[in-house]
């Protein structure tokens, strides 16, 4: 299997890396070009509201007249991705300059956003119709359970229990595909991305999964295109109002089913509809929020002998734990474990660094130490990268080994030949045998041919 | 005082804070270059663009009357869908208390807005942002003024202006009448924003948006408009004055217009001026 690292790609990019065709079917729809235009690097913002009213192409020479010296770069970067979401369309003409026009729909429905305001996709229910709606924190705490029994149900399909209900196996090995290996009989191992995907925080994992959800849609007769507009238009919906199923079509409702599972709506049934309540997870979707607006409370306290204190009550964290520290107690609300060397020298043979365990230590702290600088005691930390150079102590070099040299002068000369270019690793004048770099070895052997 | 960084979003978050002059003196005598209800089609426009260009941004408008000022548009309150709505009707019912504030109050000579109370009132509540809640977006403040100078709030908006700097809040300045204000020229220019006064009114939509959209973030690497001159005189505690030279108090530093016997704001004795043949007037300070 392909070793694939886990980058949390954003949402962008995959609208990116979406045929031409459909992207420009995608920007029908007003609530993609908002998300996208959100979503794009502050200067190339500014570039589309300058041009947002201009029908004609502008030369790139007028752009880049507003931007300092210094600033060239990001220009740049921004213009590209301007090109690449198609929002630009780039001509050159005979006198060799370069012009950009705005995509005219992607355009036209900017503007109509600007001159009318934002919409919403869909009207919520009346409140008189929705009994018993969850508040933001409910719903907030409804979200985070269902994530977590998922992950729980993505990493050992043992533990969980039965709450997820209706993910179907088939969409589990989806995303356990990359995660999870089955080496022989053994039941299922973490691979080294399964682990680095579990130490990412939550906005990240989510990207993962939405993304293999996408990139499976294809199988399951759903076209991509409008899977993508269909999350981007769950994004703009209001948190926590309630919204009636019967406006979705059917393809979206069987999504929406997938996305309760994942903690992204909460699903109710009243007395004759049914409507669906987006969460935190679901309006977040098409920003990609990196920093701490959706950062949980942490639970871990770790003391300066390497003793490691959880307060939490999760299976999932006491699992996440494991991949690095020995659990020694497990009481109702707290789990108990020591750092040791055993556990990392495992994790570390796993794939994980120890960037990222001290990482998620620091952002998992508990808020009594949090505030503390730093969170996790320094000799830990220290220990933990200590214990990870121990294992690098060994460097490889791929090399070839030379011996039964005719004469001392063709030995010295390659010798020097060697090390001109620095690939010498080792010599034995006395028996004249040398090692050097594989690199060189075509280049030794012709200069030993020669020599002859 | 101070704002703590950490606590700011990384990037592009804004919170912009629009004053709008709605001084019926300016937008119904000549100078007004086009009318109120054009100026306001494209100013929503504007804050319809900030708002679309990031989820979190927020848009806070005060309303700058002759007599009063008021809070008429807040973006985290309220609904996303009749945003013009609520603005349209808290304008209207802020003219009209405007209005009625006025008719108890003769008008003074020149009809100037009520800038420095609107100035603090943004400034107040950027302060009310920065102590609540754990992240705040970037702030700053755009006033789209139009009529006169008033020399009566010099300290008053002085004091403003110092206390954005002390913030670190920029004020913007989008002069939409005939004549430079010195006011905001001197606001900007001490607190690092852009001072612009448009040659084409017509196309203001596009001023706003190439200018005064740009966040905090993107113009330390964006050509922005320079200042080409700022009018640093200042006005005199006793009647108010724009002057160029005159008499300082080397205590408090008040400026008066003429000698005094002593400083009316910190009481100090002033001695007797030296006579005519020699330079009886001070520089002010600049």
């Amino acid at each position: 299997m392909p070793q694939v690292r886990i980058i949390a790609k954003n949402f962008m990019d995959m609208v990116a890396s979406l045929p031409a065709m459909k992207l420009d079917k995608l920007y029908e729809n007003a609530f993609i070009c908002e998300a996208i235009l959100r979503s794009l690097p502050p200067l190339a913002k500014k570039y589309v509201l300058q041009l947002l009213y201009i029908d004609v192409p502008v030369a790139a020479s007028s752009l880049q007249e507003w931007v300092l010296a210094d600033g060239a770069s990001k220009h740049r970067v921004a213009v590209d991705r301007l090109i690449q979401l198609r929002v630009f369309t780039e001509f050159v003409d005979r006198k060799k300059e370069t012009t950009y026009l705005l995509n005219p729909m992607f355009q036209r429905n900017l503007q109509e956003h600007i001159v009318h305001g934002g919409v919403l996709p869909r009207e919520p229910m009346a409140a008189n119709i929705t009994v018993r709606l969850p508040s933001l924190e409910e719903l907030d705490i409804y979200a985070a359970q269902q994530w977590e029994c998922f992950l729980l149900h993505l990493i050992s399909s043992a533990e969980a229990e039965v709450t997820t209900k209706s993910i179907s196996p088939s969409m589990m090995k989806v995303f356990q595909r990359g995660l999870l290996s089955q080496i022989d009989k053994e039941g299922p191992r973490l691979t080294e991305s399964g682990f680095q995907f579990l130490l990412m925080d939550t906005n990240a994992q989510l990207w993962y999964i939405i993304r293999e959800y996408i990139s499976n849609s294809e199988d399951r007769g759903v076209d991509s295109a409008d899977l993508i507009s269909f999350l981007l238009e769950l994004s703009f919906h209001v948190t926590g109002e309630a919204y009636n199923v019967n406006t979705l079509s059917d393809i979206q409702r069987t999504t929406v089913k997938d996305l309760a599972d994942l903690g992204l709506i909460k699903l109710q049934q009243g007395r004759k509809d049914s409507w669906f309540i987006p969460t935190k997870l679901a309006t977040n979707l098409s920003i990609s929020l990196s920093d701490a607006t959706s950062r949980k409370q942490g639970y871990v306290v770790v003391e300066t002998n390497f003793r490691l204190y959880a307060y939490s009550t999760s299976k999932l964290h006491c699992e996440i734990l494991k991949l690095f520290a020995r659990i020694e107690y497990q009481l109702p609300n707290l789990i108990v474990g020591s750092i040791t060397k055993e556990n990392l020298y495992k994790a570390f043979s796993n794939g994980i660094t120890s960037d990222q365990a001290i990482s998620f230590l620091q952002q998992n702290a508990h808020p009594r130490v949090a505030e503390r600088v730093p969170s996790v005691p320094e000799n830990v930390t220290d220990q933990i990268r200590l214990w990870e150079s121990d294992l690098n102590r060994v460097e490889m070099t791929p090399a070839h080994f030379f011996d039964d040299f005719p004469s001392r002068e063709v030995f010295e000369a390659a010798c020097d030949f060697a090390r001109e270019y620095s690939s010498l690793l080792w010599e034995d004048p006395k028996k004249m045998r040398l090692i050097v770099k594989t690199e060189i070895y075509g280049h030794m052997k012709d200069f030993l041919s020669h020599q002859k | 005082m101070t704002p703590v960084s950490s606590k700011q979003y990384a990037d592009d978050v804004s919170l912009l804070m629009v004053l709008i002059d709605t001084n019926p003196l300016f937008w119904s005598s000549s100078a007004a270059p086009l009318s109120f209800s054009k100026f306001l089609s494209q100013v929503l426009s504007f804050l319809n663009s900030i708002l679309l260009l990031n989820q979190l941004n927020q848009v806070m408008v005060i309303a700058t009357g002759l007599n009063s000022c008021d809070y008429i548009y807040d973006s985290s309150k309220g609904p996303t869908s009749q945003r013009v709505e609520s603005l349209l009707q808290k304008l209207e019912e802020f003219v009209v208390k405007d209005e009625e504030l006025n008719k108890d109050d003769s008008v003074d000579g020149i009809g100037s807005s009520l800038l420095s109370g609107s100035l603090s009132m943004a400034l107040c509540s950027i302060q009310r942002i920065f102590r609540s809640g754990s992240l705040h977006p970037q702030p700053r403040i755009l006033c789209m003024h139009g009529s006169q100078d008033g020399p009566g709030q010099y300290v008053a908006i002085m004091n403003s202006i110092f206390s954005a700097q002390r913030s670190m809040v920029p004020i913007d300045s989008c002069v939409i009448g005939s004549q430079h204000s010195a006011f905001l020229q001197q606001a900007s220019y001490i607190t690092g924003g852009v001072y612009l006064k448009p040659q084409h009114l017509d196309g203001l939509f596009q001023y706003l948006t190439t200018v005064f959209a740009t966040d905090l973030h993107s113009r330390s690497f964006l050509q922005l408009p320079k200042p080409v001159g700022v009018d640093f005189r200042a006005s005199c505690f006793c009647h108010k004055n724009t002057i160029d030279m005159g008499y300082i108090c080397s205590v408090c530093l008040s400026i008066f217009c003429k000698h005094h016997k002593k400083c009316s704001t910190c009481g100090s004795a002033f001695g007797q001026p030296q006579t005519v043949s020699t330079s009886n007037q001070k520089r002010k300070a600049p």
